[in-house]
């Protein structure tokens, strides 16, 4: 008929209003701005903060300790710890550098390491090292054994190290990369099912939705609601990931930025597929309930889902072939967060990544219409909350 | 026309609406009257389509109504509702375009009802920082903003002040008499559907009672009345003429008398000429509120 194609388009209308309202409201807006300021934050720390190698001062007490000098920096350097000596006159300067921390551990003749409290236990390590090291090498001397072997004995070459599987130099880069992506669509996935559910009480709230229904049908109003929030919440994810990106490359925190582009890109995707089948049922949530305060109490079902979803594609990031890791992943609950996970860090298979996708477009196909039933059936119903069954059927 | 026919609906075991059929003819107002819970809400959201009915159909200009026609409709719902936070003009744009409206034609039309309205100024405010009154008035412009073809209000004049009444008295006639738009509304306020309406209907209990003009209405009352003054008369002169009773008996304005369908009205004034000076007599018009009353007892 020529009625319903004239108003097949009206959704548009919607999902715009639904779109640039919020994008103006300033709850978007100080939520965006926190948001990169965090990864802002973490992105310069990472580029410029901390890491490195750990560095210490040790103190040389006793003619004993001197000699053992160079060994412990020797020890520690092949532990990954920068070690720097430094002569101490008597017992009064090794207390006063321990105090002023000028002094991280001081060696006594060679034999015992004083510390302000505890000695830290990777110095500790090399300063043993280098005892054991020393012992030896005054046990071969008096042995006659050449020095060239000694140094040999001492020095062997590293030992060569080979895997059986492949292993990716960018592994750790990518888990983190990774995991952010996975607090980002928790973040975005909760909070725009949120906005579709809060969106739908100030409408049922407001009572303004009997005048929308008077000139649209409430399943287009559903859908147009539905994907003007997502389309922002997908804008906003994609800004955030190319913000970021581009600052993480410009600071030389990522050494590798085509594999955060891909995992950006796998995340922007998924997003669309989980908010999809989130979407449906956080307006069915809201479409229940007349009033602002009722929403927790509706959507705590829904956030215990996702919350749930969301720790174990945490535990994906590191451990991305376990079977839980695989089960998470294909799940339509959980698949939108895990599965981009699995993908990045290269544990999921073709097959795999097809029946995530097949299982979470087939179960929201079959979920938005029953949502749309149900919500059609509640969301005219003000006052008390409305009972699931009694929506189906009103929709009759 | 708008033409409703055999309409019934009912919500688990409550009957809303029991074979509900009435007409709205183009550039007449119709009062929809009836006690709360007798289906007029429910009548009003049928014809609108946001309800489906479980039988009977509404026709407008003949055509059963479809998604299009009633994007054609305007209606103002008994519980108001607006975007609270949305501007003025935002909002009255949006819903325009939502009933079909282009942009530049949403966005001129939403000017001009507001200007209409006297909230012009108001135009960049949210709506809920409006005074009730105002915010009543962007309720009426948002069923009025598309130029509908048909009026559908519910209970429009509730909380309106007198000034109020009249601004939306004189909209509702300019857009029956001006456009010949067909316009009904809900209301308690009874002597203002007498007033105003031409033609009234009445509902109870999912039924309608009674429908026509007041005239009509008033014609299709089982007795005729009389109001009757007669100085120095004994207090039963009318006790002679078989058929006659008295239905009320005031201080200042006479009698009124009820009298059996074979009664002359002309032997009842002789018989009062007769009995003293006779400075009142007239046939009693019945107001809507007795007519709706004893509709609602029968």
């Amino acid at each position: 008929m020529k009625a319903r194609e004239t108003d097949r388009g009206t959704w548009r209308l919607v999902a715009k209003r639904d779109f640039w309202y919020r994008l103006r409201d300033k709850g978007f807006m100080i939520s965006t701005g926190i948001t990169l300021l965090v990864l802002t934050g973490l992105i310069l720390l990472r580029a410029y903060g901390g890491g490195g190698t750990p560095t210490f001062t040790l103190g040389l007490l006793g003619p004993g300790s001197t000699h053992l000098g160079p060994m412990v920096v020797q020890a520690g350097e092949s532990q990954g710890v920068t070690i720097q000596t430094q002569p101490v006159a008597d017992r009064a300067a090794a207390e006063a550098g321990l105090k002023d921390g000028s002094l991280d551990a001081v060696l006594v003749d060679g034999e015992s390491l004083l510390a302000e409290r505890d000695a830290d236990d990777q110095l500790a390590t090399a300063v043993h090292d280098a005892v054991v090291a020393d012992g030896i090498r005054t046990t071969l001397e008096a042995n006659d054994v050449p020095a060239d072997q000694i140094a040999k004995i001492l020095n062997p070459p590293p030992l060569p190290v080979s895997s059986i599987e492949p292993t990716d130099p960018n592994r750790d880069t990518n888990s983190t990369v990774a995991f952010i992506a996975v607090v980002l669509l928790y973040g975005q996935l909760f909070g725009y099912g949120v906005w579709v559910a809060t969106g739908v009480i100030e409408e049922k709230a407001s009572r303004v939705v009997e005048i929308l229904l008077s000139t649209i049908r409430a399943r287009q109003l559903l859908a147009g609601k539905i994907l003007g929030i997502g389309a922002l919440g997908l804008l906003q994810l994609a800004a955030i990931a190319t913000y970021s990106i581009v600052l993480a490359t410009l600071t030389g925190a990522l050494d590798f930025p085509a594999h955060a582009l891909g995992t950006a890109a796998l995340a922007i995707g998924w997003f669309a597929l989980g908010f999809a089948f989130y979407a449906s049922l956080f307006a069915v949530a809201g479409s229940l309930v007349s009033r602002m305060e009722e929403l927790q109490n509706v959507i705590v079902p829904l956030n215990l889902v996702i919350l749930v979803s969301f720790f174990l594609s945490i535990g994906a990031t590191s451990d991305p072939n376990s079977t839980l890791s695989l089960i998470v992943s294909i799940v339509p609950f959980s698949s939108a967060l895990a599965m981009p996970v699995r993908i990045s860090l290269g544990a999921a298979t073709p097959l795999e990544v097809a029946a995530a996708l097949v299982l979470s477009i087939g179960s929201t196909a079959l979920l938005i219409p029953l949502a749309g039933r149900v919500y059609s059936g509640a969301v005219l119903r003000t006052g008390s909350k409305v009972k699931l069954r009694e929506a189906w059927r009103a929709a009759d | 026309m708008l033409e409703l026919t055999g309409l019934s609906r009912r919500f688990g075991d409550v009957v809303a609406l029991d074979g509900v059929t009435f007409t709205v003819p183009d550039g007449e107002i119709v009062g929809f009257v009836g006690p709360n819970g007798a289906g007029k809400t429910t009548t009003m959201r049928i014809a609108l389509g946001v309800l489906e009915p479980d039988a009977g159909e509404v026709r407008w200009d003949g055509r059963l109504l479809d998604a299009e026609a009633r994007r054609r409709f305007g209606y103002m719902p008994e519980e108001r509702g607006l975007y609270p936070k949305m501007k003025v003009l935002e909002q009255l744009v949006y819903l325009a375009r939502l009933h079909g409206l282009s942009r530049p034609d949403a966005s001129r039309r939403a000017a001009e009802t507001i200007e209409v309205l006297g909230v012009a100024e108001r135009a960049n405010d949210r709506v809920e920082n409006l005074s009730l009154g105002n915010q009543q008035r962007v309720q009426l412009a948002a069923a009025l903003v598309h130029r509908p073809d048909v009026l559908i209000l519910d209970e429009p004049f509730s909380g309106l002040d007198p000034v109020g009444v009249d601004a939306l008295t004189g909209v509702l006639r300019g857009e029956a008499d001006g456009r010949g738009v067909p316009v009904v509304f809900s209301s308690h306020q009874l002597e203002l559907v007498e007033r105003l309406c031409d033609r009234v209907v009445l509902i109870d209990l999912g039924r309608i009672v009674a429908a026509g003009t007041i005239d009509e209405l008033r014609s299709s009352r089982e007795r005729r009345r009389l109001r009757v003054q007669v100085g120095g008369a004994p207090f039963d002169w009318f006790d002679t003429i078989p058929g006659v009773r008295l239905v009320e008996d005031t201080p200042n304005d006479g009698l009124v008398l009820e009298l059996d369908d074979e009664v002359d009205e002309q032997r009842v004034l002789d018989l009062a000429r007769g009995a003293g000076d006779v400075t009142h007599f007239s046939r009693e018009r019945a107001s809507l509120a007795e007519l709706f009353r004893e509709a609602v007892q029968s």
